[in-house]
Order: structure tokens, then sequence, then C-alpha cells
């Protein structure tokens, strides 16, 4: 027999071996097929990635001569705010918004016109009660927005009862409506985007980077540490068998394994829930790849240098707690500090985050080239690192 | 299977020494074992017999000395010579969601055994060691003694020329402990295997067997000469009609030790037993008694390999003194 044809023996008794362990288990492969499938469908399914209105309690005073029905401000307040009640009590609206009933309290003041009349300007006071910064922010711009639209009401309402219906400025004979005196410039936003992804389709591609890196990972994280600590290591050692073959074995057992997953995924995501796929399937393949043979470095990695089964797992859910703060996944990289970048650009998921969201929403051509030469980079680093350290750990002990 | 060492014995050890920190796992041993030669490693838990195992194997470094397995060091064996050597470790290290035959049919593939020999031989080995009938049993479902059947079935399925097998029949019913012996002794005929046991009684199963104690070889013979060798002589247990005093007997030319279990029953080390058996029967009839029976006797080899450890405990014990007295002469001067 060739050496070549000992080594593809070695090699494909190592990929069959797992397989076989791995098939063994239909319990562990059904939680790892099917979890990510479950994971994908409810996050497709459940999250609406629209922000509710803020329900919003109108406060105005007795004397205020304004209206008192909920229907004048809901028209006013648009779409991001949903008026829940009116009212002239302001300690009432303050107890529905501390009992979480309102999310916001809007008072009008009492001298409201007398103000306007002497020629000065009227406090309107929005209130809300969120710790959330987020939702806080929200609630402010949704302050900001209400207050301008109410001017906007106002001068055109003002301009209108004083008779004036147009004005005359400029070029003569040139007559400007009282509409766009209160409204010079009228918003036409557009996103150039190619495509206009939802929030679900948005995140999406970012879903299936971080499955399938946790998936890789998870299953080689263990795959080393009872061969090393059962004594099989000894025989791996006693034997002709080289820490590449085995190492190459593992790869492809482990790379066969996520690759079947990762089509089944994005075939969920593409068909059953209408996830744009702007981009070509060949471009995704080799994206899937080179993600796949990057994470399953990192998870062989694990299993090399953790000393038990519990460390692996606290390795790989390490891993993916990082992977969650800082591939850009829920926030963006460039709004971290530099030294703490440099741990994004670690990790083979946030490369997977951006060539996902980029090529399968955009058709490619969004990120920088070099994130794919990356990804490629990261993974022929680890591979190497695991064959040194897999190399150290077969030589006899000293 | 003595220090002389030959360049063609597979396995040849010379002056070697492991220790773990300030513990002395290996202590100077020497030995070589010839081809074909199945050699029992025997001694207690601790002695050292796993160490040694692991450095012949190639997966100890020693910390001296010289090792020569297939003619060359287990440190840096070509792959060509590992496919000739075979082991099995003491715990069970195959996969338990493999099933017999998928386990055996791995490690041939490790050693690089293509398809269609492969075939063949896990049918081979499975049936030469009764596990044909489970071969589609998962590992874990299998019992102790299959397990361990399993691995020796492992260890044997690449056909290696040397074979180390590490305590096979710990925790291994007395039958089954006795079949995989038989085995062994089958496998010996072409090939060398040396074994390690705790079980003294197997060392009369061995070629050659190799006390080790302390680290070291206290004692490398076959079973005969070590028994023999360690009273000395030839032994004989005479019964008596009326009860004796066997130090009598001590005075019968080529007598050279005796013990008196009961007062009819006397064991004694002759340096031939056929040249003293009538003078010992004249010496008892001097003593008004007769003799009822006068055998050979045939120590149990607990009993030599209890006599082999209290002699080299008193050398130890003498070697210490020694030492000390010279320590503390130099100390005086």
């Amino acid at each position: 027999m060739s050496s070549l044809a000992k080594i593809l023996t070695r090699v494909t008794a190592v990929m069959l071996k797992e397989l076989r362990e791995l098939a063994r288990r239909p319990g562990a492969i059904a939680s790892l097929m099917l979890g990510p499938l479950i994971v994908v469908a409810l996050f497709g399914l459940g999250y609406s990635g629209q922000a509710r209105p803020l329900e919003t309690v109108v406060v105005v005073p007795a004397g205020a001569a304004l209206p008192q029905d909920a229907e004048t401000y809901r028209k006013l307040g648009g779409a991001a705010i949903r008026v829940v009640a009116v009212t002239q009590d302001t300690n009432s609206a303050h107890e529905l918004l501390r009992r979480g009933e309102a999310r916001l309290v809007v008072a009008l003041p009492e001298d409201f016109k007398a103000r306007l009349e002497h020629g000065e300007q009227a406090p309107l006071i929005v209130e809300w009660n969120e710790m959330d910064p987020v939702r806080s922010g929200i609630a402010n711009a949704t302050a900001v927005g209400l207050v301008q639209e109410l001017n906007r009401q106002l001068l055109k309402t003002a301009l209108v009862t004083l008779g004036i219906e147009s004005v005359s400025i400029g070029s003569p004979g040139v007559q400007i409506t009282a509409e766009v005196v209160a409204s010079p410039l009228k918003l036409e936003a557009r996103n150039i985007a190619p495509s206009s992804p939802t929030f679900v389709a948005f995140f999406a591609p970012a879903v299936l980077a971080l499955v399938l890196q946790h998936l890789a990972i998870t299953l080689t994280a263990l795959s080393m540490i009872r061969e090393r600590t059962s004594g099989a290591m000894d025989l791996f050692r006693v034997s002709p068998v080289h820490g590449l073959e085995l190492l190459v074995g593992k790869y492809l057992a482990y790379g066969v394994l996520t690759l079947v997953i990762a089509a089944v995924l994005v075939t969920v995501l593409t068909v059953p829930l209408n996830i744009p796929l702007v981009g070509d399937r060949l471009a995704l393949s080799r994206l899937v790849l080179l993600l796949t043979f990057a994470s399953l470095g990192l998870g062989l990695l694990i299993s090399l240098v953790a000393d038990s089964e519990r460390q692996a797992v606290q390795l790989a859910m390490l891993v993916l707690l990082a992977s969650m703060f800082f591939s850009g996944f829920i926030l963006p990289i460039e709004e971290f500090r530099e030294p703490v970048r440099y741990v994004a650009y670690a990790l083979p998921v946030t490369y997977g985050v951006a060539l996902f969201q980029d090529l399968m929403l955009r058709g490619g051509g969004g990120v920088p080239a070099w994130y794919e030469v990356a990804l490629l980079a990261i993974g022929v680093v680890l591979f190497a690192l695991t064959a040194i350290r897999l190399r150290a750990t077969m030589r006899a002990t000293a | 299977m003595t220090v002389t060492q030959s360049v063609t014995d597979p396995i040849r050890v010379k002056d070697v020494f492991r220790s773990f920190g300030d513990v002395v796992a290996i202590d100077g041993v020497t030995m070589t074992v010839p081809q074909g030669a199945l050699l029992g490693l025997i001694g207690p838990s601790g002695s050292g017999k796993t160490t040694l195992v692991r450095m012949l194997t190639g997966t100890l470094l020693p910390t001296s000395g010289e090792i020569r397995v297939l003619g060359e060091d287990p440190r840096a064996f070509r792959r060509a010579t590992r496919e000739r050597i075979g082991y099995v470790p003491q715990d069970f290290v195959l996969y338990p969601d493999l099933t017999a035959s998928e386990n055996v049919a791995f490690i041939a593939s490790l050693f690089g055994i293509g398809w269609w020999r492969r075939r063949k031989r896990v049918r081979q080995v499975l049936e030469l060691l009764g596990l044909w009938d489970v071969r589609d049993r998962l590992a874990r479902d299998l019992s102790g003694g299959m397990r361990r059947r399993l691995e020796v079935a492992c260890g044997l399925v690449h056909e290696p020329g040397v074979l180390f097998i590490d305590e096979p029949t710990a925790g291994v019913d007395p039958m089954l402990s006795r079949e995989i012996w038989d085995e062994f002794r089958r496998l010996s005929e072409t090939r060398t295997l040396l074994v390690t046991t705790q079980s003294v009684e197997e060392a009369e199963l061995c070629d050659h067997v190799a006390v080790l104690h302390r680290g070291r070889v206290i004692a490398l013979d076959t079973p005969e000469a070590l028994r023999h060798g360690i009273w000395g002589g030839e032994v004989v247990e005479i019964t008596t009609e009326r009860p004796i005093d066997g130090e009598a007997l001590r005075a019968v030319p080529g007598i050279t030790r005796i013990r008196q279990p009961g007062p009819r029953k006397i064991i004694l080390v002759a340096d031939d037993a056929g040249a003293a058996t009538p003078l010992l029967i004249e010496a008892v009839r001097a003593q008004n008694s007769g003799v009822a029976s006068i055998d050979p006797y045939q120590p149990s080899f607990s009993e030599v390999f209890a006599a082999i450890v209290e002699r080299a405990e008193k050398e130890r014990a003498e070697r210490q003194r020694v030492e000390g007295e010279a320590a503390a002469a130099g100390t005086a001067v």
C-alpha cells in the first residue's frame, strides 16, 4: 500500500469515526440540527422589529381652552404615539407613568394662549420614565418630533386664523401658502440600498453566521478532550498516525456536518422565511466554507487547550458571549474603542456577520475586500496553531 | 533473556532510569527480550510496569539510559516501525459509541491497512478472541472481559511483530484470564510479547519473567529457573510416619535449607534431590520414624515471588546499611 493510500485511509478513518460517534448520539444530533433551526425560525416568526407606539397621556389644564378629546391629539402625534388618555390632572398622569401604564406624559401649559398672545414661547412639558437608554432616546426623539409638529400646526393655524392664506415674498406675483410658510421643506427620504430588508431580514444573515460559528465550535470543542483524557492519545502516539492526519480527519467530519446544517438553515431562511438572497449561492457557499473552516479551528483549539470537558464548554460559551457583544451582531463595531475592536476582529463571526449581510441583502461589494481574506487568514492561523498544539500533545511525555 | 544484548533482540533496555520529580519510578533497568518470547513483567501496583511499557512504546521519555525496540529508539520511531508495534493500554481507551468491529477497523485504519485486508483482519481477530458474535454490539454494551479482549483484538489487528500489553487481565475473571493467556501463548509463536501483570500466578504462563520491584528488575529468567534459583536447588517435601526433628536432616550431604511446617512435614532444598533421597530416608529412620511419602515440592509462584522480593529487600537493607556506614565514616573523617 502506498504512503498516500495509507494517509487517505487514516484520514478517512478518523472522519468516519467522528461521524459514526455523532450518529450514535441521536439526541445530540437532534439538538444540534433542530436547535439552530428552532432559533432561526423563532427569530424569523417572532421578532417584528417595529417599535411599539408610546402610550401617551395628554394633560390639558381646565382653563387652557384647548380640545379635550383624544382623537385631536392622536392626529397631531402621528404614528409614534398612541394617546391613551386626555386628562386635566397632572398627578393622575404621573401616576399612570409611574405604574408603567403610560410611557409618555405631554403637558400643555394652562396659559398657552395668553403667552402666545404676549409674544412669549410656551413650554410643552414632555416626561417619560425609562431606565433603558435606548427607550429613553426613543422617547426624547418622539418628544422633539412632537413639538416640531405642534409648532408647524400652530403656525399654520395662526396664519389661517389671521386671514393670511398666502404671503408674497421675493419675486412679485409669487404667492406662498400658509402650508409652505409653516413647512418650507418637505422630507423625501430614500434608501438607495438595493433592497429594503425588514428587521428580521436584516438580522437573519447575522443569526446564520452566529449559529454556524457556535455550532462548529460546540461540535469540535469536545472532540479531542475525551481522547486526551482517556489515554487514547497514547494509542495515537504508538500508532503511525500523524497529528495532521487526525486533524484533517476531524476538520472533514465536522466540516461536512456543519455544511449540511448550513445548507438546511439557508434553505429555511430563504424559502419559508423569505429572507432575500440577492448575491449568488456560490459566493454564499464560499463564505459558509470560510466561516466553517475558521470556526472549526477555534473549536479544535479549545479542545486541545482545555483540561476537561467542563472547561471546553465554558470556553465555547465565552466565545459565544464575546461574539454576541463584539461581532457587530447587536452593537456596531465602530462604536467600540480601538483596543476592544481588536477582539471583534479576532472573531470569525465578525466577518461572517458583515459578509453574510452584505451578500444576502446587498448582493456583495459593500464590505472591504480584505474581510474574506481576513476570515481565511484566521482559519489558516487557527489550523496552524491547532496542528502545532496537537503535535506537542502527541509528543512523548518528558 | 539475559543482560547480554544482541542487536537482533526486538526489545533492548540498558541502564534506564525514569523519575517523576523526586520519585524514582524506574531505577536502572537493563534487560532484553529475544525474538518470539513471551515476557511477563510482574510486580505490584506502583512497581513501574506501566512506566516501563510507556517508555518502550515511545509515549514517555526515559530520564536516562538507552532503549531499542526493533532496533530503533522509541523517541524517533519511523512510521514503518510503528506499523510493526502493537500496544494495549491498561485502561479502556476505545470508543464506547462504536461497535466492536468498528473499533477494530478504526485501529486497523490508523495502521494504514486498506479496506480489503482490513475486512479480513477484523474478522480474523474478532473470531480469534471470541468476539465475532458481538461484532455489532456497541463497545459500551460489552462486558468488562469482552472489552479487554476487544482491546487485545485492536492491538493485534495489524499483525505487529512486537506487542506490549499492559495488565490485560486486571478485573477479568480467572477463567477468562486463562483464555487470554492461552491466546498470548499462541501469539508468541510468531511474535514477541511483553505483558505486564500484578498476578504472580500468571508468571508461570510466560516463557520468561521479569520481576519488577521499586523500579528495579530484581529477577529475570524462565519461571522454572526462578523457582529453582530462589531456593538454590531442588525442593523436596517429606512426610514422616512419626514426628521428628527436621533440623537433624541438615547433616545429610547436599541439603542446603530446611523448613518444618509441621511435626511430620519437612520441606528441604537439595543440590541434587535424586542423590539425597536415600540418605534422607536413612536419616529419618535414624530418628525411629519412617518416610510416609517423599515428593518433589512445587512451590507456588506466590511463594517464589515473595521469596524474590524478600531477598531483594534484604539486599536493599544491606546496601543501605553499608552506604550509611560509609557516609558516617566519611562524616567522621
